[in-house]
């Protein structure tokens, strides 16, 4: 298989230069912007958006052109960038920020005058300091030139820009829990209902809230149409979309394909094979929220109705190959211990339940597992995601708590003896 | 109504008001849902997840917090299913992991939600093998509240309570997920007014309160149903005593009133019920020295002196005592042919107020429907605390805020318009033309508006807050409460012929006028402003009898001391509140020693000057009270014990106030008012409440102290042979030269504020004081 | 105010960039950090003030976010990440070697203020795993052998700047992509190098 290079091709072609304003003019930057602010309509903006079919690249896969259909009515509305990156195995927005960060802004120019927005941000995980650098220099640049401020490139349109760091949580990442903490508060997912972004969101007020990757790809979807993007990819799944490939494979790194391949093809040909010729025991298809498949699965298709129809997801585009010697308890302990980590606090599933499951997970990995651990450790599952079913039920308020349960359910749906064999014989006295 | 929902809980059919919370509209037709941080009057936050219910929905049964669901039409619920009753049990049995197992020494055991649901829903035995959670066991977080994190179950109660309702966010969460405490900043207590109220719904023992601690046990309670006197606002109140002593007070959810919530002088302010230093036995002063004696010695002491006289006889009356007693007192007078002209209320700043057949009067929830709320008036939130609270909620609800001059200053911050010293000056007058105010003109023309005037000062004149009032009513719908805010006051005005102040007691008394004079749970002498002027009538006037608690200022100059009991708890009656809403006083421990009701005295003392015609019973005396209102509105007790008139009977009347409106004249920038704490007798003998009033000090903005060249944070305020240390705090709200005394904090009644004080700065004496 | 004028106008500018002043305390509380290394009491009560809200409110947002420190940090923070790729790419070796270097467990500071260790969560760095921040600059691909380079480097150097792009040339390996053009601008602290709080500066 070949990648398809659409978002990441004015960084491919420009590897001295990409993030400069100079290098992406020469490539033809800002112009999609100014013919749209100067010659377009929101309207027809919107309708490209929605044939182009495009679904979120955040991980829920929501699609674009509706969600931006949803804003409500008001004078004042908000965009807000989710740069805020953190799930286990997903370094793809990372790309986007730091080699081409004007793609970014040009997309944003383009959704807020669709949008009629006056006021976005840009929210960037604070550990990724060089990628916000890049991304402020790049809003200086565009204000400079006069593509962000008032007026912008001669037309009616005012916007500003800012670009804001958080500081170390993941759930920020969840774009209600994104929201508050943007409002300098804890970052809490709020409650949906009330609180659906579109209608209530920053400072309560109707707001779009986008992956990075999403809205880079809007420049490419306005330029060349919704309807040839359309023809990207396969039905449900259209367009390119940034894997993120890691784990024990040969060449890990981003990778800008059509959606529609199975997983085998792509580690294969793209990541060059499992290393040491080694096999794979079981593969992360989409972040560390979603559930394991095995070494024996990867003729599954790479789009999100083909991962959700076996029981996963597609999730932010992060696939971790695990060869057949990795010690899966520590895999599975490694993913709970984050999410324990990273719970907001406020469920009180989540908030306990993640944080025993770890420890449960700590005996059972050093040997001081018992029994009715197994037992116990998918009961706990069950009280975070009654049923263990797919897509989680919740008992929480955000999907947070539920990511914690696929790892658990994954190993002892397929790999339960590897976890009995941890478990100590009992010494009878 | 027509527009209610139709929903199905459990197969069952019921009612509801749309947009009602599923949990509530379960609670109102009996299906009872678990819950943890659901409170009826704080925002929802479904945290705790255990209201977790099944509701169906286009894409199959879904599990859904019933706290932050509201109904809709055919919704179709099920709160009792396996799935449910699995994700209960499992949210309990995660609440328990880490909860630690001291329900035998905790306050709450007994009477807490998780330590019932355990019962009720929760695992047999744990599976959790692991090490808890640790915390310091519990620390101070407050002079009177204590902070136990182990015990916490996170459900945000206090922190929302801090943060929606009272507006001092002091108590918040620390750290996250697994690691959250709530927690207080260092060096910054939880100070808060309102503070009492996050134990009460605290659902577990994390916040306990010094008072009660390790007290009693629920199962040994008893309890009844009352109504706070610590102000006007009437609001109701749970007693709790236990071998006969009382032991705790908790806030009832009054939907009109206080919605449950209390002010921490109204719930900590009873601990004197149980003081050793309470008066006993009657006392008798010959030639100086104070003996006891027997009632009937009194009785028969005083029936010679009533026979005999050649004067009037005077009464000065505390704001605490009942309906009834009023009524006493009046029927007493009247019979003494007094003419109703002898009888003074212990308030130094009655004005008219504005009362009269044209003006309606308004009701508490009145704040919530109106367009815009008008506020001059003394600081609601040191004199009418949970009034406060419901101008806080009325505001976050939407209603518009406008604020006159100086005094409210935390209301100020909320509000939509706030007219300082540009417009008020000093001496409390409106200096501008108010029908030129562009900015109150927008919230009230033709709009509804409810105002709350009252006196924001002694030294302000009636004819300031008749001017604003009278504008008001041409241009809005007016509702208008009186803020009065002296305990029963309301019930005086209801219930007395006429009724005067201290400033007309102390220059209308005098020997020549009043052979006898009854000093009624009032101590003038400790906290009126007109102190000095009251001490001289007193000892001047031949015999004067005190029925009071306890010896103090006013009471030990008195010939005769009666011990009384307390209307908290120790008899029963009504008070009538801000509004005019008549409720419940109730009885629920035995007075110490001979004590008895001031009403029980009369009764006495009337037998024994076999006067006839009075009242012979407490009934009598209620019904008497309530004489001109129409039978089934009237707040006897047979009326107000029906459980639909728990909440209290409203009846407005108007009022015979007969104060004049003689200004007294401050040196030009001082103010005086009340502090929530402060320094009254009862006070004095609550440990919790004098913990919190013992601090001394004057309020200014810093330009103002500047001129005082203060710097070291104390300074002292000297008068004639008067010196009284105290500290300054800045108040960045004042006009410049404006400086607040709290009257009711110790020593200040001993300033006249009339005459010049002098503010000078204190040096250090420590460094002089080497020993 | 214990902050001195330049600070607080600095932090007022940040204020007003905000439709809302509160949005500012995030941003605040880093430019905390980047004057004590954590986040002081002191600096508490100042943004309190600041934003207008409560001391507490102030220190409530400032636990619930890992990279704000509540206690002094070294001048150099070690981050190792152990989040899956990196774990299953033997992170723990690599902690291991940071921890026998410093003598540090998690989250402590050694006496001489120099370093501090953490273990922590996902950093974004999967395809060049395992990986480190300094001073949340990356270095990715890392071996046990250059990880402890990287730390006796830092500790005979001293360098008043860190520069992803130095760190990487000198003690890193496999990238999670190519960076393309390297970059000389870097971290003045423990907080990220970032314009808007001036913690990040150009290395001549
Ligand atoms: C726990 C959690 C973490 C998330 N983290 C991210 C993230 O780091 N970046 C992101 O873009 N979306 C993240 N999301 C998804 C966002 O909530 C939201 O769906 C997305 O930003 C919407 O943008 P899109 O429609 O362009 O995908 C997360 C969701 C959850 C529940
Ligand atoms: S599920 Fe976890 S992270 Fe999500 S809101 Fe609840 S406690 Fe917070
Ligand atoms: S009561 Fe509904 S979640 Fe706590």
């Amino acid at each position: 298989m070949k990648e398809t290079i659409l978002l990441t091709k004015h960084m491919r072609e420009n590897p001295e230069d990409s993030h400069l304003i100079e290098s992406y003019e020469k490539s033809n930057g800002y112009t999609t912007a100014k013919k749209t602010l100067l010659g377009s309509s929101p309207e027809k903006v919107l309708e490209e958006i929605k044939a182009s079919n495009i679904r979120g690249r955040g991980g829920a896969g929501f699609p674009t052109g509706v969600k931006w259909g949803f804003l409500a009515e008001n004078e004042e509305r908000y965009l807000v960038i989710n740069a805020d990156e953190s799930e286990p195995g997903t370094f793809k927005d990372r790309i986007l920020l730091e080699r081409d960060p004007h793609q970014l802004i040009e997309g944003i120019i383009i959704t807020c005058f669709a949008a009629n927005i006056k006021n976005a941000f840009i929210y960037i995980r604070g550990e990724y300091a060089k990628p916000a650098r890049r991304v402020q220099s790049a809003v200086e640049q565009a204000y400079q030139n006069g593509y962000l401020g008032k007026n912008i490139f001669g037309s009616e349109m005012d916007l500003d820009l800012v670009v804001h760091l958080g500081a170390g949580a993941y759930i920020c990442g969840e774009e209600t829990a994104l929201l508050n903490s943007l409002e300098g508060r804890r970052g809490e997912p709020r409650l949906k209902p009330p609180y659906f972004p579109a209608v209530k969101g920053l400072y309560m007020k109707p707001t779009l809230v986008n992956n990075v990757e999403t809205i880079s790809s809007v420049p490419w979807i306005i330029e060349n149409t919704g309807e040839e993007y359309n023809k990207l990819g396969v039905e449900g799944s259209t367009g390119t979309r940034i894997f993120s490939l890691s784990g024990h494979v040969n060449v890990p790194g981003n990778y800008e394909i059509e959606m529609g391949s199975t997983f085998g093809d792509f580690v294969e040909t793209l990541g060059g094979g499992i290393r040491n010729n080694k096999k794979v025991k079981a593969y992360i298809p989409g972040g560390a929220s979603a559930p394991w498949f095995r070494g024996d699965q990867l003729n599954i298709k790479m789009t999100i109705d083909d991962v959700a129809n076996n029981n996963s997801m597609l999730g932010s585009g992060a696939v971790v190959m695990m060869d057949q010697d990795t010690n899966l308890v520590n895999a599975a302990k490694s993913i709970v211990s984050f999410f324990a980590h990273e719970s907001c606090g406020q469920c009180t599933p989540c908030r306990e339940g993640t944080t025993w499951l770890e420890m449960i997970l700590d005996r059972v990995a050093s040997g001081r597992g018992r029994t009715s651990d197994l037992e116990l450790l998918l009961d706990i599952c069950d009280n975070i995601s009654p049923g263990l079913s797919w897509p989680p039920k919740m008992t929480t308020i955000c999907p947070l708590g539920p990511s914690a349960v696929s790892p658990i359910t994954s190993l002892m749906k397929d790999f339960r003896e590897e976890v009995e064999s941890m478990i100590p014989t009992k010494v009878l006295l | 109504m027509s527009d209610n929902v139709k929903i199905n809980v459990n197969g069952l059919q019921i009612e509801s008001e749309p947009n009602k919370l599923l949990i509530e509209a379960c609670e109102d037709s009996g299906i009872h849902i678990p819950r943890f941080c659901w409170h009826k009057r704080l925002d929802p936050v479904g945290m705790c997840r255990m209201c977790l219910v099944e509701v169906e929905t286009p894409r199959g049964k879904m599990l859904v917090p019933s706290c932050t669901t509201e109904v809709s039409d055919e919704m179709v619920v099920d709160t009792e299913s396996e799935i449910v009753k699995k994700a209960q049990e499992g949210v309990l049995e995660f609440l328990l992991i880490n909860h630690p197992l001291d329900c035998p020494i905790c306050d709450k055991a007994g009477e807490c939600p998780l330590q019932d649901q355990t019962m009720a829903y929760g695992p047999g035995e744990s599976r959790f093998v692991e090490e808890k959670r640790h915390f310091e066991k519990p620390i101070p977080i407050s002079e009177i509240i204590l902070l136990d994190r182990e015990r916490c179950i996170l459900c945000a109660r206090c922190t929302r309570f801090s943060d929606e309702i009272s507006g001092d966010p002091l108590i918040e969460f620390i750290q996250r997920g697994n690691k959250t405490e709530v927690n207080t900043f260092p060096n910054e207590p939880f100070k808060s007014y309102f503070s009492g109220n996050t134990v009460q719904i605290c659902p577990v023992g994390a916040l306990t309160s010094t008072s009660y601690r390790f007290k009693a046990r629920p199962w040994d309670l008893k309890s009844t149903r009352s109504t706070c006197n610590g102000c006007s606002m009437g609001c109701s109140i749970e007693l709790n005593s236990s071998q006969n002593k009382m032991l705790r007070i908790l806030g009832v959810d009054n939907e009109h009133t206080n919605q449950g919530w209390l002010c921490d002088r109204g719930r900590y302010n009873f601990e004197y019920l149980n003081s050793d230093q309470r008066i006993k036995a009657p006392l008798k002063k010959t030639e100086g020295n104070r003996e006891e004696t027997t009632l009937q010695d009194v009785y028969s002491d005083l029936s010679k002196i009533i026979e005999d006289r050649s004067n009037k006889i005077t009464f000065l009356l505390g704001s605490n005592l009942t309906n009834e007693e009023f009524t006493s007192f009046n029927e007493f007078s009247n019979k003494l042919g007094n003419n109703d002209n002898s009888i003074y209320l212990n308030e130094d700043i009655l004005f008219k107020g504005f009362f009269d057949e044209n003006i309606e009067n308004a009701k508490i929830e009145d704040l919530n429907k109106s367009d815009a709320i008008i506020i001059w008036a003394e600081d609601l939130k040191e004199t009418l605390p949970v009034l406060y609270l419901r101008v806080r909620q009325a505001v976050k609800n939407g209603v518009k805020l406008v604020v006159f001059g100086h005094t409210n200053s935390t209301l100020a911050d909320i509000s939509d318009v706030y007219f300082g010293g540009e417009t008020v000056s000093n001496n409390f007058e409106i200096v501008k033309d108010i029908s030129k105010l562009k900015e109150i003109k927008e919230h009230i023309k033709d709009k509804n508006v409810t105002a709350i005037l009252g006196k924001a000062s002694p030294n302000q004149s009636d004819q300031s807050l008749e001017k604003l009032f009278s504008y008001l009513k041409d241009n809005s719908n007016l509702k208008l409460l009186n803020a009065f805010n002296g305990g029963n006051s309301f019930g005086a005005f209801q219930t007395l012929g006429s009724v005067k102040g201290n400033r007309e007691f102390s220059s209308e008394i005098s020997k020549e006028t009043t052979d006898l004079l009854f000093v009624v749970g009032a101590d003038p002498v400790g906290k009126s402003i007109f102190s000095s002027n009251i001490k001289n009538i007193i000892d001047e006037i031949p015999t004067v009898v005190a029925l009071d608690l306890f010896i103090h200022e006013t009471s030990e100059l008195a010939d005769y001391i009666v011990p009384t009991s307390s209307t908290l708890g120790e008899k029963e009656g009504t008070f009538t509140n801000i509004e005019f809403r008549t409720s419940r006083i109730d009885k629920l421990i035995p007075s110490p020693g001979q004590a008895l009701s001031d009403w029980e005295f009369i009764s006495g003392l009337s037998n024994f000057c076999k006067f006839e015609g009075m009242s012979e019973s407490l009934k009598d005396l209620n019904n008497k009270s309530f004489d001109s209102f129409a039978l089934d509105t009237k707040p006897t007790f047979d009326n107000l014990d029906k459980p639909r008139n728990l909440d209290g009977i409203i009846n407005t009347s108007v009022p015979n106030i007969n104060t004049t409106d003689e200004s007294i004249e401050f040196s030009d920038s001082f103010y005086v008012g009340k502090k929530l704490y402060g320094d009254k007798v009862t006070e004095r003998h609550s440990k919790s409440i004098s913990l919190l009033g013992s601090s001394q000090f004057i309020e200014g903005s810093e330009s103002t102290f500047e001129k005082y060249k203060l710097n070291s944070g104390k300074c002292i305020l000297v008068q004639e042979n008067i010196e009284i240390t105290v500290s300054y705090k800045i108040n960045p709200s004042l006009p410049d030269s404006l400086i607040f005394f709290p009257k009711n904090r110790r020593n200040m009644n001993k300033l006249d504020f009339s005459k010049n004080i002098q503010i000078l700065p204190s040096h250090s004496m420590e460094v002089l004081n080497v020993n | 105010m214990s902050w001195d004028d330049k600070l607080i106008k600095q932090a007022k500018k940040i204020v007003k960039i905000y439709p809302q002043k509160r949005s500012a305390l995030g941003p605040l509380l880093h430019l905390a950090q980047s004057k004590d290394g954590y986040i002081s009491d002191d600096s508490v009560s100042v943004i309190s003030e600041l934003v207008g809200i409560t001391e507490v409110q102030v220190k409530s947002v400032s636990t619930f976010y890992s990279m704000y420190k509540q206690e002094p940090t070294g001048k150099y923070l070690l981050s190792v990440c152990k989040s899956i790729s990196c774990e299953i790419n033997n992170s723990n070796s690599i902690i291991d070697v940071v921890k026998d270097f410093t003598g540090l467990s998690n989250n402590e500071t050694d006496e001489e203020g120099l370093f501090t260790f953490e273990a922590v969560e996902c950093i974004g760095a999967c395809g060049g795993a395992p990986a480190i921040q300094v001073n949340y600059e990356t270095v990715e691909g890392l071996s046990t052998e250059n990880t402890l380079n990287l730390c006796e480097w830092l500790k005979n150097e001293t360098p008043d700047l860190v520069v992803a792009d130095e760190l990487q040339n000198k003690f890193g390996g496999t990238k999670s992509f190519d960076w393309a053009i390297s970059d000389n601008s870097g971290t003045t602290g423990s907080v990220p190098g970032f314009q808007t709080l001036n913690t990040t500066k150009d290395k001549k």
